[in-house]
């Protein structure tokens, strides 16, 4: 059995900053936007998604390894994943813009542009990448790859639209934990007005079922 | 020397009806299950303390503890990870339980009492018959006065009309689909969706009762979180979404014959050899989520209804008789997925609003059918579910390095990433999303097995496998095509086609089948007194309607049919 969570993040920088450059480029900042008010400027970076998908991706492997029901992180090998991947883009001259060599050192992935960090992505869905070269589990094993890469854009969707950068200081602890201190960034930029209770939006209907004695008509 | 007449494994779909109707014929029946129990006076903090062992009264049942724990918002309920609804144990400081599935795609399904329809969208169509008839082991007849049962328990009634069906009907009779007034569907169409949904609060509309109120009266109040789980109702029994939680659950604690003991995982399934019977079910080992304790329970029969991953998971460890087609065939209707985003003024014309209240009403509420083909259906989530279903799911890769040829009905197809994004998630409220139900054909191939290596505290892993056939992967496409010209007849300026993974798995069917692994009566050919009442009897996809009401009345036919063959009862539809 798991100990009590506390609310940190184990995390290190590198994978930190891997998965900034990662929401960022799925849900960009994006200052355009500020005719519309200051909020839809913001990001999934903004809103610290990228600690969302290191902690889903620490949180969700548990398999027995000897005795023992063991925990497998997997947040700090994804992101290995992706840096493995952009060097090896890069290496094959793919890239369409000028990389931020000052990033490279901490995170190949991060120093790649926008648009060429997606293709990271696709690369490695397609698989066209040296499979043996990437961190286990990915190591040999594309149907893993293809899985993961699937599930950080989705992953970096929900974390972005649901409520969950708005339990702030808790937003790192143990689900039952946590609190929720504002109005979900994510709600307020697509419109949604919040939970409810309900809503006059009745509009009428088209077919009713009536039973009698065990049959149904359609009225 | 036996704990009761039946144990019934899993309280989901099928395990909850079977347990009512066998608990109503006067058996002693025990469940077990999984995940936690919520809205249960035994439980009082269901996801951080064991709290008791069994709940045997209707009245530990509890509406406080139930909208407690059913708090609406969607990344608390949802998340595969963490969330309240999960495949996991009932402590959400653990990890949930792995499946290996190594492709795109995502297997969503829930552990708890009411199974995965807590966050089901409680549509409960028939299967097409033309499905059925001459494929199935047993006729579409045979399933009607079951299906009559089911609906009028749960109960079944057609969805109201909100801002978006009214948008879809719109959109649906501009692209030539006529009107379908029917449960038995033979012809295509569109209809509202039959769904296990309560009729709309009477006073829903009179601005004198306030909200509050009305959450705590009898009737849906539209308040759009069906996949949440639902909050509107009196009383546990009355909520409005009738997944079997609220439904069946309570009804089966009514009979007092029923015992469900929640945070108990099977991990083996007793046999004995008997002179007359042969290889014959006798008892089961559980586990106990929070304690690691084993303990065993023996009985006359055994249901199992772990559903369609599980079911198989467990007679494969269990080491039960060698079959072929046990985990074999299984489908998954092929889902997929399409948005379309209007302008306000078009909105304004065709519903007298900007917005098409995606949030508003039953999740799902009105359908096209075409049998032989499959369904599509207006289905619309809070942002962030329906951000990543509509934008960010797909096996399409990226619609920005690789947009779709002209001419076809969509404008995009595939994961959308970066400004445009954020664009389109603006007009959240002005987008109608549908999802798409394919026929999907069985393959052999597609299969559930366990792990020869990778084990968690349950023993050896599921790993899943799927991959559509061809004629699947045609209809699929068809059906595409059709949902998105209903959505440019209703004037969608831009469309969406997310084209989701294959391995989104939430209609999971036909892992254990009827005619191979199940008799016509859902006992197991090798192994007697062993019953299955989940989705994994049905012997295909049924044409591809959701499929939990034939799971249903399934499971109300086989316990009529077990308390037949070994407690001497009458068949009910013999009466
Ligand atoms: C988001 C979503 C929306 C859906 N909407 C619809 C819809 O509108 N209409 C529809 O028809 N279908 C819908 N479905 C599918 C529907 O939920 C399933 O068809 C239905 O729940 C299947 O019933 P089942 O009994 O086969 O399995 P489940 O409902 O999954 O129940 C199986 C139960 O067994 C328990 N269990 C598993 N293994 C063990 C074990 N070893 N020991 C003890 N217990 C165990 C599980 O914890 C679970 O509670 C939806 C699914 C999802 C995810
Ligand atoms: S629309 Fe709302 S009230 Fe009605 S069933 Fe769904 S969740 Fe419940």
């Amino acid at each position: 059995m798991q100990e009590a969570e506390n609310c940190q993040l184990p995390a290190d920088n590198q994978t930190l900053v891997t998965f900034r450059a990662l929401v960022e480029a799925i849900v960009p900042h994006t200052p355009e936007l500020a005719g519309f008010g200051e909020l839809q400027t913001l990001g999934a970076a903004d809103l610290g998604v990228h600690y969302y998908l290191a902690w889903e991706l620490d949180h969700t492997l548990a398999l027995f390894f000897g005795i023992h029901l063991t925990n497998f992180p997997l947040a700090a090998s994804t992101a290995r994943l992706l840096n493995v991947g952009a060097v090896q883009f890069a290496a094959a001259s793919q890239l369409i813009q000028p990389i931020n060599c000052s990033h490279w050192v901490i995170s190949p992935f991060s120093a790649l542009a926008p648009l060429d960090r997606i293709r990271v992505l696709a690369m490695l869905e397609q698989l066209r990448v040296d499979l043996g070269t990437l961190p286990p589990p990915y190591q040999n094993n594309g149907g893993n790859v293809k899985f993961i890469i699937d599930y950080l854009n989705r992953a970096t969707l929900f974390g972005t639209y649901s409520e969950w950068s708005a339990y702030g200081s808790t937003r790192l602890c143990t689900p039952t934990e946590r609190v929720l201190q504002s109005f979900p960034i994510g709600w307020e930029q697509s419109g949604y007005p919040g939970v409810s209770l309900g809503y006059r939006a009745l509009r009428g209907f088209l077919l009713t079922i009536v039973r009698d004695k065990g049959v149904s008509t359609i009225v | 020397m036996y704990d009761a007449d039946v144990i019934v494994i899993g309280s989901g779909g099928g395990g909850a009806v079977a347990a009512k109707e066998l608990g109503e014929k006067g058996l002693k029946v025990l469940v077990l299950e999984a995940g936690p129990f919520y809205g249960n006076k035994q439980w009082q903090n269901p996801n951080s303390e064991r709290g008791g062992e069994w709940s045997s009264s209707y009245h530990d049942l509890d509406i406080g503890l139930y909208k407690k724990t059913y708090n609406l918002y969607e990344n608390n309920m949802n998340d595969v990870v963490s969330g309240a609804i999960r495949f996991g144990p009932a402590d959400r400081r653990r990890d949930p339980w792995h499946r290996k599935m190594p492709q795109q795609g995502d297997i969503w399904q829930a552990s708890g009492v009411g199974g995965t329809t807590q966050h089901y969208w409680a549509q409960s169509p028939r299967a097409f018959p033309s499905a059925v008839d001459h494929i199935w082991p047993i006729s579409y007849r045979e399933l009607i006065p079951y299906y009559e049962k089911v609906e009028a328990t749960l109960p079944v009634q057609f969805s109201p009309i909100t801002p978006k069906e009214e948008l879809f009907y719109y959109g649906a009779k501009k692209a030539g689909w006529t009107l379908n007034p029917t449960l038995n569907v033979v012809t295509p169409g569109y209809r509202p969706n039959p769904n296990a949904i309560l009729p709309p609060n009477k006073h829903l509309m009179d601005p004198n009762y306030s909200m509050e109120q009305l959450n705590h009266m009898e009737g849906c109040t539209l308040q759009g979180h069906c996949v949440n789980g639902c909050t509107s109702g009196p009383s546990v029994d009355r909520i409005a979404k009738r997944g079997t939680l609220v439904s069946y659950i309570p009804l089966a604690l009514k009979t007092g014959n029923v015992s469900i003991r929640p945070n108990s995982f099977t991990i083996n399934i007793l046999t004995e050899q008997d002179p007359k019977e042969g290889l014959r079910a006798c008892g089961v080992q559980f586990r106990d989520t929070w304690t690691g304790e084993v303990g065993e329970l023996k009985a006359k029969t055994i249901v199992m209804a772990a559903g369609c991953i599980e079911s198989p998971r467990l007679w494969l460890n269990a080491g039960l008789p060698y079959n072929a087609w046990v985990g074999r065939g299984l489908t998954n209707h092929y889902f997929d997925w399409v948005g379309g985003v209007f302008d306000e003024k078009d909105l304004l014309s065709i519903l007298g609003t900007t917005s098409v209240f995606p949030y508003a009403g039953h999740t799902s509420g009105a359908r096209v059918d075409i049998p032989g083909i499959g369904i599509f259906q207006v289905s619309c989530l809070s942002p962030g579910l329906m951000s990543f279903l509509t934008y960010g799911f797909s096996e399409a890769g990226y619609n920005a390095l690789r947009p779709p040829e002209p001419g076809e009905p969509w404008n995009m197809r595939g994961r959308v990433v970066g400004p445009e994004l954020k664009e389109l998630m603006k007009h959240y409220s002005q987008t109608m999303t549908m999802l798409l139900l394919t026929d999907d054909e069985v393959r052999y191939s597609n299969r559930v097995e366990v792990d020869p290596l990778l084990k968690d505290e349950n023993g050896p892993i599921p790993v899943i496998h799927y991959s559509p056939s061809a004629k699947t992967l045609q209809r699929r496409d068809k059906l595409a095509r059709y949902a998105c010209e209903t959505l440019q007849h209703a004037g969608a300026k831009k469309i969406i086609r997310s084209d989701l993974p294959t391995g989104f798995l939430l209609h999971i069917e036909s892992t254990m089948r009827m005619g191979h692994v199940v008799d016509s009566n859902c006992e197991a050919y090798q192994v007697k007194r062993l019953y299955i009442a989940d989705n994994s009897v049905h012997f295909n996809g049924i044409g591809g309607p959701n499929p939990t009401l034939t799971t249903q009345a399934l499971a109300t036919r086989t316990a009529d049919k077990l308390a037949h063959k070994y407690f001497g009862h009458s068949i009910e539809t013999d009466k």
